[in-house]
């Protein structure tokens, strides 16, 4: 880069001045209005906000390892394949990625609900199709459909580091006596072990603080905190100060799990630099 | 112990490649090499007595047990492989220690034990060193002594000094070669590089295109070569199609060339193979098989010098010690071996 000081910072201000305008001073504002009042100690003091901080966190878990144990198996499968059928699956897993929350819980409404075909199918064989809704429509149904479009993502970051594995490390270990088994938590396990974190870490923000999918599966039934922060901005004379604090713990938490997946992250690729 | 390989087949899904029909047997505290160009199936020969692939057809007996369909792990062989394949999540002493921890070796003595073994490969100052900050030779000592320590009934060597520099290879494959003997282990050598299979085995495998064509002693393989390819394969050679025209005399594209026939029919097509250091220089005038001609190439090598000469016909490749201008040569007619065509 070239130029004087001057120019080059010139060049900065628009950068600089939208970065103020809608990242800083929106969410200094939230800050501001969370912190300054006693808002913050209401949610503490609210039985089922605190709830709905815990069932957030359990969803995100669950749904993050759900989808990173499908993913880890799905990229174990296609790191073994020739690079043509590899990329051929690649485009068809990606394509989740592309639909929105709203797509996906429609198609499992379609799919799974009080009379969607699965369902249908299935009461044919004698299951109650109203168990199958409730099941849906409720926690165990968001995980579902979390991992569906979490999963993907899983697979895209670890296909590159199970790919470029050099499995003749794990042919040593079986000619030394390790199972198949052994080979994979001695040898593989240990090594893929930060990307495998960061990506969890990864899934998990964000099933967390997603809120499209379980807006439109269940609606405002469940009590998470991202669909408890969305009642509370909707709703008329709504109690702003409040909704500020839910934002500020909902992104302290989102905050936490990437500071996480970036510090694993960091690791493993230092690990590969000194490495290569 | 033994390896002994009996009637190996074996074919890949997709290509043609593969092995027809191979039998070996390296007997104990023996260093057999197995060369040949690359695709020749001398890799696949490894990985099936490894166990890393299963043959078609064909038997491999580890120390006089059928191995066939047995699982690596339970095969009891030290593998070394072409990149080493060192665990770079563990130390230089942690990678040799593995092979004893998977055999239920309490922590103190597999390090201890470890320890020697890398004291023996003089890396004892390297043992807590990661593979990545080793050097290729380290990485070599490391994964040698790895496939060593837990004494295994042979030791398979996939091309373990194609990643090290010139300088490096012949020291590393004298080293090989006394700790092999140190441990008295039947050990198969698979390498591209004829001059370190010669120099480094008991006795060398020529392979091509799936087959065995050749088992016998470096010198014996290099004197006797069996047919044309292997003759052009180990060594430097000059290689004649020749067809026999009388007793002891064939005719070739530089003329007629006196050598034994073996009895073999007038009309025969043969290949004439003269070793390039056989060929004399500065002949008398009337000695048979001489040939005059032009220096076309002279590459001085140190200990020798490498010409080709350019006789009508084609041209004849010599080494010689001498220093002088070279117009006419003599291949010695008890220095041409006849090979089949």
């Amino acid at each position: 880069m070239s130029g004087s000081p001057i120019l080059r910072l010139l060049l900065a201000v628009p950068g600089l001045a939208l970065l103020i305008l809608f990242f800083l001073l929106p969410l200094g504002a939230v800050a501001w209005q969370a912190l300054a009042g006693d808002a913050i100690r209401r949610v503490f003091a609210q039985g089922d906000l605190l709830a709905a901080l815990g069932n957030s966190l359990l969803l995100g878990l669950e749904a993050g390892l759900a989808s990173v144990v499908l993913g880890v198996a799905v990229a174990l499968h296609l790191a073994r394949l020739p690079p043509g059928r590899r990329a051929l699956l690649q485009v068809v897993i990606a394509l989740p990625l592309t639909f929105s929350g709203l797509i996906v819980a429609y198609g499992f409404i379609l799919l799974l609900g009080r009379a969607g075909f699965a369902t249908l199918l299935l009461a044919e064989l004698g299951a109650d199709p109203a168990a199958i809704a409730a099941f849906l429509y409720d926690r165990p149904g968001l995980v579902l459909a979390y991992s569906y479009f979490l999963t993907p993502r899983v697979i895209l970051t670890l296909l590159p580091v199970f790919a470029n594995f050099d499995h003749r490390q794990t042919e040593a270990a079986e000619s030394m006596g390790a199972s198949r088994l052994r080979a994979l938590i001695d040898i593989l396990a240990p090594q893929v072990a930060p990307t495998v974190l960061a990506s969890f870490a990864l899934v998990t923000a964000v099933a967390f603080g997603a809120y499209g999918t379980a807006l439109a599966l269940v609606g405002t039934q469940i009590n998470i905190l991202p669909l408890r922060l969305y009642s509370l901005i909707a709703d008329a004379g709504a109690d702003f100060p409040l909704a500020a604090a839910l934002s500020v713990l909902l992104l302290a938490v989102c905050s936490f799990l990437m500071a996480v997946a970036e510090i694993a992250a960091a690791r493993s690729e230092a690990d590969h630099h000194v490495r290569t | 112990m033994s390896v002994v390989v009996d009637s190996l087949a074996f074919r890949y899904p997709a290509a043609g490649a593969g092995l027809d029909g191979v039998s070996l047997d390296v007997a104990p505290g023996e260093f057999c090499a197995v060369i040949g160009p690359s695709g020749c199936g001398k890799s696949t020969l490894l990985k099936l007595i490894a166990g890393f692939l299963s043959p078609a057809a064909g038997q491999i007996r580890i120390a006089g047990t059928d191995m066939t369909g047995v699982p690596p792990r339970l095969r009891n062989l030290g593998i070394v492989f072409q990149n080493y394949a060192l665990f770079p999540h563990m130390t230089a002493l942690e990678n040799v220690a593995y092979p004893l921890k998977l055999r239920g070796i309490g922590r103190a003595e597999r390090l201890n034990r470890a320890g020697q073994a890398l004291e023996r490969t003089r890396l004892s100052g390297l043992a807590d060193r990661h593979p990545r900050q080793l050097s290729g030779g380290q990485q070599q000592r490391v994964a040698l002594a790895r496939a060593l320590v837990f004494a295994p009934g042979a030791l398979l060597l996939d091309e373990p000094l194609s990643a090290l520099d010139a300088a490096h290879r012949a020291a590393m494959r004298d080293e090989i070669r006394a700790v092999q003997r140190e441990h008295g282990i039947a050990t198969l050598h698979v390498t591209h590089d004829q001059e370190e299979a010669l120099s480094i085995a008991d006795k060398v495998a020529v392979m091509r295109d799936g087959a065995l064509l050749q088992l016998a002693s470096p010198q014996e393989l290099y004197d006797r070569p069996a047919d044309r390819f292997v003759a052009g394969f180990v060594g430097h050679a000059n290689l004649f199609d020749a067809t026999v025209c009388g007793p002891d005399l064939v005719e070739t594209s530089i003329g007629p060339l006196a050598c034994t026939t073996e009895g073999r029919p007038i009309g025969t097509a043969v290949t004439l193979l003269a070793r390039p250091e056989a060929v004399r220089t500065d002949p008398p005038d009337g000695a048979v098989n001489r040939f005059t001609g032009t220096l076309v190439r002279d590459r001085f090598l140190g200990s020798l010098r490498r010409y080709d000469l350019a006789v009508p016909g084609g041209t004849i490749l010599g080494e010689t010690l001498s220093r002088g201008d070279i117009r006419s040569v003599q291949i010695p007619p008890d220095c041409l071996r006849i090979l089949p065509a």
